[in-house]
């Protein structure tokens, strides 16, 4: 089964995903905890999206999200036309670090690598694909 | 998202609702007084706080650095299992005094 949105590239357009993701979920046979979890994948991945991707072109533009559970597979596709931004180059934070030694920030990237199993980027005919696959038990 | 100051021997931060990218700002704004003053013990009284995003993250992070700078106590209180999964997933556990 697969549900599908499109937003445009602002981040009032959050809250709107959000929802999505809760009647998606729920549609899609996924556990309230970890529906909280992909909310926060999809809130951090579009966000950088708008962030980063649109830096320039705010609001003017569209963002495409799926989400398709194949039996315990769930695979979460965003699509945009923003400049090249490949968040899975960002470098991991180092967490052992003191408060006092930790930059502010930098979180985002690193939270959906460690929530979801794979995370892949791919530029093609102008758009950036990101993939993010996560084993789900139910 | 809402907030509530309330001052005392320790100053309390009461905040529900979900902290993210929409309602960081709003959060930052009202907490501001806090930073750019002198409060030094202070609690974040989490018990209604649904969600929070990596937005919400640095705002934590900003606060302890900043009561840290003060030689205070900053203690965060009520964490719902969620998001004390997220605290363990970035190290926040152990950079922050949770009760």
């Amino acid at each position: 089964m697969q549900k599908r949105l499109i937003i445009r590239n602002d981040i009032s357009e959050l809250g709107a995903m959000n929802r999505f993701v809760e009647t998606a979920g729920e549609e899609l046979g996924l556990s309230n905890a970890f529906v909280m979890s992909l909310n926060l994948v999809l809130e951090e991945a579009v966000s950088n999206i708008i962030f980063y991707a649109y830096d320039d072109r705010k609001g003017e533009d569209e963002i495409r999200i799926s989400l398709r559970r194949d039996d315990d597979t769930l695979t979460v596709s965003l699509v945009d036309a923003g400049k090249p931004f490949d968040p899975t180059q960002k470098e991991d934070p180092d967490i052992s670090l003191s408060a006092e030694d930790r930059p502010i920030g930098g979180l985002g990237i690193y939270l959906v690598k460690q929530i979801m199993d794979e995370v892949s980027y791919e530029r093609k005919d102008h758009r950036n694909y990101l993939c993010m696959k996560k084993q789900i038990t139910a | 998202m809402e907030v509530k100051i309330t001052d005392g021997d320790i100053t309390i931060i009461t905040i529900s609702g979900r902290l993210d990218t929409n309602s960081s700002p709003e959060f930052e704004k009202v907490i501001e007084p806090v930073i750019s003053g002198s409060v030094s013990n202070l609690a974040l009284d989490c018990n209604a706080l649904q969600y929070i995003s990596s937005s919400g993250l640095r705002l934590f992070l900003m606060l302890q650095k900043n009561i840290s700078q003060k030689k205070g106590a900053l203690v965060l209180r009520g964490l719902s299992p969620e998001i004390k999964e997220i605290f363990n997933i970035t190290g926040f556990s152990a950079i922050f005094t949770i009760e």
